[in-house]
């Protein structure tokens, strides 16, 4: 490591990927040393206690010791020996388990009348494994008083490196390919150890031999299964060292042979699985789907039901494992074994993927297999492993090396030239400089002219086109160190998209009009489609829902507004206005590309709780805000039809359920269609304990936008104006709208040829309580003329034509 | 409805009796004689009878319930019909007729103002705005952007589907090869919209949140002008100068991949509780566009080559004014919203 931590973890950020955390692994062993065991003894006062003097080489400082300058220390492991070399924590020293969570600092302590000078340590103490039935026995050459962490080079760090970016890395899950990597990006060589990378001789059996048949009938899923047989092995716990290394990357110990296997996985990225022989029918090992029904209990004891599309193990006809995920329980290698066959295999990644989701099961061999593992490294790793194996628990290879094989072995080859990688990084590299960073990383790289033909090395699977290679180049050079220039572009504006400027400007002036915008979830639970009286078939319903309450897509907007009318209420706010600007999808509405149709919609809400009968219909206040928005936005020509009589596209009329329909009305511009406006449904109004003052609005903003004309101006008129009111007695059952347009039809033919000009406003209606079958309509006639004052009495003359033919065309009395 | 007990029987029939006289009905449910059976039940011994007679009280509050929201519910949603042409109801004085609230009390969502901000920015670089989609099919989703089916790749996004298999869109990267299909090159296009994750809410993690896409498509477009790009961006929109820095990333629509970060603008890179004390903010992901993606949007990959990027909206939003929880965007709370202009 050229250079130090701090730097290193810099660049690994910079060109590897996001560091979750460092973490100083010495330290957790600061402070324990080596000691020998000098004297052991029976505690005289506890039965399983021993008493022992240990040296320590006298380099802890500050400890008791006797006249030899030994240090007693009291120790309740079974195991413990004189003449032993043993991990001692000292007195003023934390026990490495409990350094994660509560820190436990050993000190003198007296131990049924001995004092014992810290501790002998297990190896769950030294967090090296769940060992507690015994201490650690130092199996390797120490002196006393070294640091225990030295002797297995646990003095070292561990770097958490996020592995989300490694998802097309398949090499990157192996301690072998992030090393190359370390090295690459430190522009430094990396050669693969010989056993890894150079050509292999297939292992020969020796002597007697065990029958072992392999029969694969899934080629397309499994593209290599390999397995060898080996007798005689002995199992036992692994090496001390072997236990340090798995334990420090989260593996737990089991038993030599299980440990070597797991070891070869964390350094290869390949996964291992051995089986007990004797447990297996015959010697027989087949690989096939999952049967309906089949079950299997896996490694740990749990017992699964099996999926047809599993990649199952078999043998004798049982399921013995899930193929490349997990192994099973009834084949395990276990204190007993005596014979074993190594399986080291590839797995397809899509199918290791659903049989990890359906069972749940994410393991480390899953991990790998799903980012697409090379089956070109198999017979190398298993060589390796066979010889490990052997020589740590004895035996010898009983049977001939099977090699089931379907896949291409064809070398991953493609050419790209210098220019191609400098467009694309906005550098100017050469020919050699990335000839360089590729085979720093164990690329073949052959230069021709200005082409680079790369061959990549067999554990890659990822290189398949020439972006593959700038990615690789730009990474190992550091794209920290790329030139910043921002591109040129020419004048042309950009185009403006009037949508989204049209949302901004309505969503402006309803603020400024007092409301306050609310975004909703595009997802409802049932029940509020159910209280707005919508048809729940036309939803679109999530299947994977988090909750009920996200289990629909909304069909409308303004029952998840009305929805937040009660909390605020509740929270204090007597009159508010809530709008919001959001998409409606209704289940059978496509667009263009048939899918279902964004529907563009504003909805808003107005409550006020202290509200009474003196201010009417709440419709009049929901409706007064569309008006203000409508006169903003230049909308002309604007109609509202009673809802009861309105004919309605599918998808407003499940908007319409929500409305109570003898107080609900559709808006129109002319011809245009613009949405509702009024009172919730009284379901709503129980269902969502809604104010009785309440009332809604939804508008399609497609159709809004296409009647929006922005203002309009009229020329100011020289001359005054002249106001008059006029009061009709009229029919109870006239509307206001007939009353309106027959004065401004009245008002228009007065333009023409004597140029008047007119417009009429409401002042009052008013309907006695005596009297319900009419009402007085007041409405106020604003009269100029451009080339002349007006006089009174001829507006007058004007009003008394009206009130005559209102009189014929109404039944309107002038009062 | 009878009641064996005589005493809660009695009770029923004045009840009964003051409920069609009362003008509102809800008032019935605190009157006293309904109270006093209340206050009777613990004058009594405990056992049986008191459990009965707990329950006729019980049985009786219940029927003025109904009785009262039949009743309330009829008033709420009266059968007149109202003139609905008209600007406001009759016999309403011109003091209480509608209006607007007064402007003080109104606000904008604090996320659309500032999605505005940075399209704003955008929109002076020469980028156009394009709206996502809240409903997508898997082929925007994932197939045209380079996971094909069964990829392990595409467990990193937990998507919400519909019982049509039609998906709620986990990033706005759906509208990439709508965009390359319908722009002319030079392509400059920023892609506000909603997304979804199926993830549980808590303070930090919403399920709805917003995410800005943004690519450019053009003949040359390497990965120093998509660096520089988002810097000049952040440095607009923080209104300093700041440092960046890639951190390589695996995306399966674009190759090379980034997360991109940049210093803390709150502490110049020193350190605070904004930034974790790291000095840096991770903000989005990109990447130079894959040649398969050009190639599905009907662009050629040998003549075009391009960047992406996409970030969430939220965190600027909180890290700006300190929110302290992401579900208040989402919780329609006027103590919330009226904070914002």
């Amino acid at each position: 490591m050229p250079d130090g931590i701090d730097t290193l973890v810099e660049k690994i950020g910079a060109q590897l990927g996001a560091v979750e955390e460092v973490i100083d692994l010495g330290k957790k062993y600061q402070g324990i040393v080596v000691a020998k065991v000098v004297k052991c003894e029976k505690h005289p006062n506890a039965d399983k206690l021993s008493v022992c003097l240990i040296d320590d080489g006298k380099t802890v400082k500050n400890v008791k010791r006797n006249k030899d300058r030994l240090v007693e220390v009291v120790c309740g492991a079974p195991n413990v020996a004189a003449g032993q070399l043993v991990a001692w924590i000292p007195p003023g020293v934390t026990v490495p388990s409990t350094e994660d969570k509560e820190s436990f600092v050993l000190e003198a302590r007296e131990i049924r009348g001995v004092v014992s000078n810290g501790m002998i340590a297990s190896a769950k103490e030294l967090a090296l494994g769940d060992d507690h039935s015994g201490i650690v026995v130092i199996d390797e050459p120490a002196k006393p008083g070294q640091p225990f962490a030295e002797v297995y080079g646990l003095n070292d760090y561990i770097i958490d490196i996020e592995n989300k970016m490694f998802t097309h890395r398949p090499d990157l899950f192996g301690m072998l390919g992030i090393a190359r990597e370390l090295a690459g990006i430190q522009n430094q060589v990396f050669k693969s150890p010989g056993w890894y990378k150079e050509k292999v001789e297939v292992p020969k059996p020796r002597g007697n031999g065990l029958k072992l048949t392999i029969k694969n009938q899934l080629p397309q899923l499994v593209p290599r299964f390999m397995a060898v047989a080996i007798r005689d092995i002995e199992v036992r716990p692994s090496p001390v060292r072997l236990q340090a290394y798995l334990s420090r990357i989260g593996i737990r110990p089991i038993n030599n042979i299980v440990d070597l296997t797991n070891f070869f996985m964390m350094e290869t990225a390949q996964p291992l699985h051995a089986y007990d022989y004797d447990k297996l029918s015959a010697g027989s090992i087949e690989t096939r789907l999952a049967k309906a029904g089949e079950e299997l209990v896996v490694l740990g004891g749990k017992k699964i039901k099996l999926h047809k599309e599993d990649i199952v193990i078999a043998s004798g006809g049982k399921a013995i494992g899930l193929g490349g995920v997990m192994g099973g329980a009834g084949t395990e290698v276990d204190a007993s074994t005596k014979n074993i066959v190594i399986e080291v295999a590839n797995f397809g990644m899509n199918s290791i993927r659903r049989t990890a989701m359906t069972h749940g099961l994410f393991t480390d061999a899953a991990t790998r297999f799903t980012k697409n593992q090379s089956p070109r490294q198999n017979l190398a790793v298993m060589a390796k492993a066979m010889a490990d194996i052997m020589s740590m628990a004895g035996g010898r290879q009983a049977s001939a090396l099977v090699d089931d094989k379907h896949f291409k072995q064809v070398e991953q080859k493609v050419r790209v030239t210098v220019d191609f990688i400098n467009a694309r990084l906005g550098e100017q590299l050469t020919l050699v400089q990335i000839k360089k960073l590729m085979e720093n990383v164990e690329f073949k790289v052959e230069i021709s002219g200005e082409t680079l033909k790369i061959e990549a090395p067999f554990w890659r699977t990822d290189i398949e086109i020439p972006e593959d290679v700038v990615e690789e180049v730009g990474r190992l050079y550091g794209y920290d160190h790329l030139p910043l220039e921002l591109p040129s572009r020419n004048l042309t504006p950009a185009e403006l998209n009037r949508s989204l400027a049209f949302k901004q400007q309505i969503s402006e002036i309803l603020s400024a009009a007092g409301a306050n915008e609310v975004l909703n979830y595009s997802f409802v639970h049932g029940s509020l489609i159910e209280k707005a009286g919508q048809d729940i078939a036309l939803a679109f319903h999530i299947k994977n829902a988090l909750s009920p309450d996200l289990q629909y897509y909304r069909p409308s907007l303004a029952p998840s507004l009305l929805e937040k009318v009660h909390p605020n209420i509740k929270a204090g706010f007597d009159s508010f206005c809530l709008f919001e600007i959001g998409r409606a999808h209704v289940r059978g509405i496509l667009d263009k590309g048939k899918l279902p149709a964004e529907l563009d919609r504003l909805a808003f809400v107005f409550a006020d709780k202290r509200a009474d009968k003196s201010r009417g219909a709440s419709y009049y206040q929901a409706k007064h805000y569309v008006l203000f928005l409508a006169d903003r936005l230049g909308v002309g020509e604007f109609i509202s039809v009673p809802l009861s009589e309105a004919d309605l596209a599918p998808e407003w009329r499940q908007v319409a359920k929500a409305y109570a329909p003898a107080r609900s009305a559709a808006i129109f511009s002319d011809q245009t269609f613009l949405g509702l406006v009024g009172e919730p449904s009284s379901s709503l109004r129980t269902g969502l304990k809604l104010p009785s003052y309440t009332a809604q609005a939804e508008l399609d903003l497609v159709a809004l936008a296409t009647v929006s004309m922005g203002s309009v101006y009229e020329p100011l008129n020289r001359y005054p104006s002249l106001e008059q009111d006029i009061t009709l007695k009229v029919p109870a059952e006239l509307t206001y709208a007939e009353i309106v347009d027959f004065v401004s039809n009245f008002l228009d033919k007065l333009s023409q040829p004597a140029g008047y000009q007119g417009s009429v406003g409401p002042l009052d209606i008013f309907q006695s309580s005596t009297d319900k079958t009419h009402k007085n309509v007041t409405l106020r006639i604003v009269m100029t003329h451009p080339g002349r004052t007006l006089t009174t009495q001829e507006v007058n003359k004007l009003l008394d034509e009206l009130a005559a033919e209102a009189k014929t065309s109404l039944k309107a009395d002038r009062i | 409805m009878e009641y064996k007990n005589k005493e809660v029987q009695a009770a029923a029939k004045v009840l009964r009796e003051k409920l069609e006289k009362l003008e509102d009905k809800r008032a019935i449910l605190r009157a006293p004689e309904l109270g006093a059976l209340y206050e009777r039940i613990k004058t009594l011994p405990a056992g049986k009878a008191r459990a009965e007679f707990g329950k006729q009280a019980n049985a009786l509050k219940s029927e003025l319930e109904s009785l009262v929201r039949k009743t309330v519910t009829s008033n709420l949603s009266p059968a007149t019909s109202i003139d609905v042409t008209a600007p406001f109801d009759v016999n309403v004085k011109a003091e209480d007729r509608p209006k607007l609230l007064t402007a003080d009390s109104g606000s904008r969502h604090p996320l659309m103002s500032e999605l505005e901000t940075i399209l704003d920015i955008f929109c002076r670089m020469g980028f156009t705005a394009v709206e996502s989609r809240e409903i997508d099919d898997d082929y925007h989703m994932f197939s045209s952007l380079n996971f094909p089916p069964g990829h392990p790749a595409r467990d990193e996004y937990d998507t919400f589907v519909t019982d049509e298999g039609l998906i709620a869109p986990a990033h706005t990267s759906i509208m990439q090869n709508r965009v390359f299909g319908s722009m002319e090159t030079p392509i400059r296009a920023v892609i506000p919209g909603r997304v979804f994750r199926n993830e549980d809410l808590d303070a930090r993690h919403e399920h709805t949140f917003y995410q800005l896409e943004g690519v450019y498509v053009d003949e040359g477009i390497n990965a120093g002008h998509l660096i520089a790009t988002l810097k000049t961006f952040f440095q607009e929109y923080f209104q300093k100068d700041i440092e960046v820095k890639t951190q390589p990333f695996y995306f399966p629509f674009t190759e090379p991949s980034f997360e991109f970060a940049a210093s803390c603008p709150f502490c110049d890179g020193k350190g605070c509780n904004i930034c974790s004390q790291t000095g840096w903010i991770e903000l989005l992901g990109c990447g130079m566009i894959h040649p398969s993606v050009l190639k599905e949007g009907n662009i050629d990959p040998s003549k075009y080559t391009g960047f992406a990027w996409g970030g969430g909206i939220e965190r600027l939003v909180m890290i700006k004014y300190g929110i302290e929880d992401i579900r208040h965007f989402h919780s329609g709370n006027l103590k919330f919203l009226r904070q914002f202009a």
